[in-house]
This record gives C-alpha cells, structure tokens and sequence, in this order.
C-alpha cells in the first residue's frame, strides 16, 4: 500500500518534470486554458456582484394606486381603510390630486400651462408599501393584482418595477454563461486532449518500448492523466489570477463609484470554496481530456 | 519450457510466415533459430512474446498456454522473458541507468532493489561505470550491452534475442554471445535468432533451421 502511494508520488513528479522539459508548450497549454477558464468564470463573477449591488435597490418598493376620477373622497378615505388592514401593508400615503397639482406645479415648468386648465387632470393617488417581509416577486405581483381589483382603482403599479426586470435579465444572463461556460469547458477539454495526443505521439516509441518490457496499460496510461490533470489544474490557477488580477485593476474605479452613491458596496472575489470548484474543475476537465486521448491513442500503438 | 505444436502464423494479407510448425525446447536450453531473410524467425519470436498470436495450432510457454493469456494479461507473460532486438530499442533520453531500470519500475519493485539489481546487472555486461551516460554517446557493442542488461534485469528465465549481432564486427559479436553463453550456464533458457553462421559453428548449442516457414533441420548440439 505504502509503494502504491509511493509509486504514484513517483508518476506526479516525473509528469511535471516532462512539463517542466518543455517549458514553452506546457505554459502555452496553460495558458490558452487559463484565458478559457477565465472568461465564464470572470463574467459569472461580475453578474454575481452586479446582483449584490442591485438587492439594496428592492427594500423600498411601493406600490402607486391611482383612483378612477369619479370616486368620492369618502369612498377614498374606506379604500384606503380597508388597505390599511391588510397584513400584507405596512403604511399607505394619501395624495389628493390637489396635492398632486400643486406639487407639481412647483416643481415643472407648466405651472402656467396648468393654470390655464379650468379641472384638475391628476387623479389622487395612494402611495402603498408592502410590508419589508414581503421579498418574493410572486407575492408582489398578487398584492398589486389584489388592490388593483378595488372597484374605486383605476390603475396599481409596482414602482421600481424595472428593478425586478433587470434581475429576471440577468438570470438570463447566467444562463447564458452557464451555456458559455459548458462550450469553454468542452474546448479545454478538446484542447488538453490534443496536447496530451501529441504526447503520445512524441512519446511512442518509449510506450511501445514499455509494452514489451511488460508494462500494463494503466502503468503507461498513468503518466498521461497525471500531465493533464496538472494542466488543467495550472490552467485553473492562472484563471483565477487573470479573474482577481482584473479585480484589483477595477477596484479604484468601483470604489470611487459607489463613493459617490455613499454605498457600501464592495467588489467582492471568488471565495475559497467557488476559487477551490474552479481549480477543481480544471483538473477534472484535464483528466477526462487526457482520458479521451489515451483511450483512443494508446490502443493503436502496439509493438511489431 | 516452450512447446509449439502444429502452429501456423498467416499474415493480414494471406502470406504463410510459419507453416505448421512443432517443436520442443526444455528449460536451461540454448537454442539458435537460423534461416533465410523471411524465413520466419522473427515471427516465431513474436509468437512467443505475443506480439503476433498464432493463426493455427497451440504454444506453451513457461507451462502457460498463450491460447489462454487474454490481453490484459499479456503484460504480466513478457515479464517473464528477456528481450534483445537488434536494434535495441533503448530510450535515447534516459540515462543507462533508467533504460535498465524500467523493467523493475514497470513491475513494481522497490527502489532499493531497483539500485541493487541494475547495478548487478550493468556489472555483468561490464558497464558499470557508464550507467549515468546517455546511450546515444555509447558505441553499438555498448548499446547492445545496454539492452541486454535490461532483458536480464529481472532475472527471467527465458532470454530472446532477434539478431542481437546483426550490426556488430567479430569481436563484439563474440563478446555478446559470450555472454548469452554465460547466461544459460547460469540455467536462463536462451533462445537467439540468426543467420551468423560463424556463431553457430563457434558455440556448437542446437539449431533449428527454418525455410519458407517449416522446420527444415533440428540439429543437436554437439558436445
Ligand atoms: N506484420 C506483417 N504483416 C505481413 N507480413 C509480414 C509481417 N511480418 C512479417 N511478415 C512476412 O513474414 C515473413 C517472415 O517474416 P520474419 O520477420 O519472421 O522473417 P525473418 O526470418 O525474421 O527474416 P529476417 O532474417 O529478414 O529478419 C516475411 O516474408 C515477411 O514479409
Ligand atoms: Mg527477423
């Protein structure tokens, strides 16, 4: 048992010794995989910090509730009774389209435009907000459906609607580097294949030396797997220097920006277990490239 | 410690390489195969070794039928025999040292036993001394030695040489084969394929003529 460990350590180190052989070639393999790891893995990043940034943005929903003209404010005044007890509704504003005009008209220029109007064209309004424990979208949607069903309701509209639509757009976006991602890792797949085919082919004297000698399969084949799942691991590595290298460059700039805003966001890293997934799914990625290639590769070369 | 019986080895393309073929060689044997260029005698070799597999007929092997050996296992059977090739086969970017080595790292052993057992056996060719070159800087004697020492590493009992002085003067012919004699005084059953007719005089060990495939001749050794 101990020898098989050792024997293996043995493996490990002789495939990195032929890596280090040819210094060029093993650090463009690397290389091309890092910057193809690093794509998928720098945009799931930015999309994840986008969406941190945007969740502050959801605490102060409201819901706009305009009145048909014609209720009276008594009507208006049960409705917004009525409202109040709802569990779901933590507080709700009047504004009588008095209110309306006049705060409009101070702050637009058509103060005299609306002067000339001999009615008020702003109907009163409600200014609804949800109660904070309310967070799901869905649950959203049925409390503006339910108020909007008052027969005294001309129109209920979620504010910051586009909030939850830039969130239901960047789904989409992981989605698409989800499907990205699995395109990129099929190419380091193919690309570590290829690099350990031509391995093979370099080396195929030495295999068919080592056929003859009585060497097993799995003895040959081991060499292999062990030089690609150390590609694809370095390759991971460097992707994620490449990934925080950026973020580093970005920091100033993002800092200053949300100076600006006085938020405390912060552009966040990988995080230990997402940075341990990416230089483990190199590795993998490299095995089963290796794998690919030796299954195919080693068979044909028989000793003659 | 070999038994062919009946054996026949068509080639993908219909030519008859060995054509019904029976023959018996016991164990601590020195046997010399000799022939025409074609006559077969590397591919009795092959057959041996499995890396051909006969078309016809059954061979038995350190008391195992090739017939039975599937091709995972192949690999365990040639631990078992010593190979020289004419030309050969070292690897050209290991030292004298690895290229002995790799029938022991193959098999597994320790790496004690791996220094104790090269160095024996690079002391028995004589190129003790040279075991942290290259080979490409040693001479064809030299190289030749090389690779006998790594057939003989592991102490099989049964040695194979395919033409193992096809490249060599007199000399160093006589000093290989010297040393495949002191192999099989030492009870390795040893089976060498040539047509260096001035060997076969000089050493007197049996030989088995091939011709167009058959067994033309079985000559005893003489005493
Ligand atoms: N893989 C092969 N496919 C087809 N024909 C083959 C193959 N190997 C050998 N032969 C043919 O089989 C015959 C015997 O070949 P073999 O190599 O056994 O001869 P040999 O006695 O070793 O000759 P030499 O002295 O030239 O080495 C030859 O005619 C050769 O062309
Ligand atoms: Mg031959």
């Amino acid at each position: 048992m101990k020898n098989y460990f050792l024997r293996h350590f043995q493996v490990l180190f002789f495939s990195l010794g032929q890596l280090a052989k040819s210094p060029v070639a093993s650090l463009m393999t690397i290389g091309v995989i890092g910057i193809t790891l690093a794509l998928p893995s720098g945009l799931y990043l930015l999309i994840d910090n986008v969406q941190r940034l945007s969740v502050g943005w959801n605490s102060n929903t409201q819901i706009s509730v305009f009145i048909k003209k014609e209720t009276s404010e008594a009507e208006v005044n049960k409705l917004v009774k009525k409202l109040k007890s709802n569990p779901a509704i933590s507080s709700v504003q009047f504004i009588s389209s008095q209110q309306a005009l006049a705060e409009f008209k101070e702050l637009s220029a058509f103060g005299d435009v609306l002067n000339s109007l001999d009615h008020n064209p702003l109907p009163d309004v409600l200014l609804v907000e949800p109660k904070k424990s309310i967070t799901e979208h869905e649950d959203l949607k049925k409390l503006v459906a339910g108020i909007a069903g008052h027969s005294e309701v001309d129109i209920a509209q979620l504010d910051l609607q586009w909030v939850r639509r830039f969130h239901a757009a960047l789904n989409i976006v992981q989605r698409g580097i989800l499907l990205l991602a699995s395109l990129l890792g099929l190419a380091v797949l193919l690309t570590i294949s290829n690099t350990i085919r031509l391995a093979i082919l370099n080396r195929r004297q030495e295999i068919e030396i080592t056929k003859l000698i009585g060497g097993t399969d799995s003895f040959i084949r081991r060499p292999f797997l062990y030089s690609g799942w150390l590609q694809g691991m370095f390759g991971a590595i460097l992707a994620w220097l490449l990934i925080h290298i950026s973020l580093l460059v970005l920091a100033g700039p993002v800092g200053e920006l949300t100076h600006l805003y006085a938020s405390e966001f912060r552009i966040q890293g990988m995080g230990a277990a997402n940075s341990l997934s990416l230089v483990a799914m190199g590795g993998v990625l490299g095995w089963l490239g290796s794998r690919l290639a030796v299954g195919r590769h080693l068979r044909e070369i028989e000793p003659r | 410690m070999i038994e062919f019986s009946h054996v026949s080895k068509r080639y993908l393309g219909g030519y008859d390489a060995l054509k019904n073929i029976t023959f018996r060689i016991d164990a601590g044997e020195m046997v010399f195969v000799t022939g025409h260029s074609g006559a077969g005698k590397s591919t009795l070799l092959k057959l041996i070794t499995l890396i051909e597999r006969p078309s016809r007929g059954q061979c038995i092997v350190n008391n195992k039928n090739l017939l039975k050996i599937p091709k995972r296992r192949i690999p365990y059977h040639r631990r078992d025999i010593g190979i020289v090739f004419q030309d050969h086969k070292l690897l050209m970017d290991r030292t004298v040292f690895d290229n002995v080595a790799l029938p022991l790292v193959v098999s597994g052993c320790s790496y004690r036993d791996i220094g104790r057992r090269v160095n024996a056996a690079l002391e028995k060719v004589g190129l003790l001394d040279k075991s942290k070159l290259l080979p490409i800087v040693l001479s064809g004697g030299e190289q030749q030695r090389v690779g006998i020492a790594r057939a003989v590493v592991n102490k099989p009992p049964l040695l194979l040489a395919d033409e193992p002085t096809g490249n060599l003067d007199e000399a160093l012919s006589d000093e290989i084969m010297d040393l495949f004699l002191d192999f099989n005084d030492h009870g390795v059953t040893v089976i060498v394929a040539t047509h260096d007719l001035r060997q076969l005089r000089r050493l007197r060990k049996r030989v088995l003529q091939l011709q167009q495939g058959e067994i033309v001749n079985d000559k005893a050794p003489i005493p």
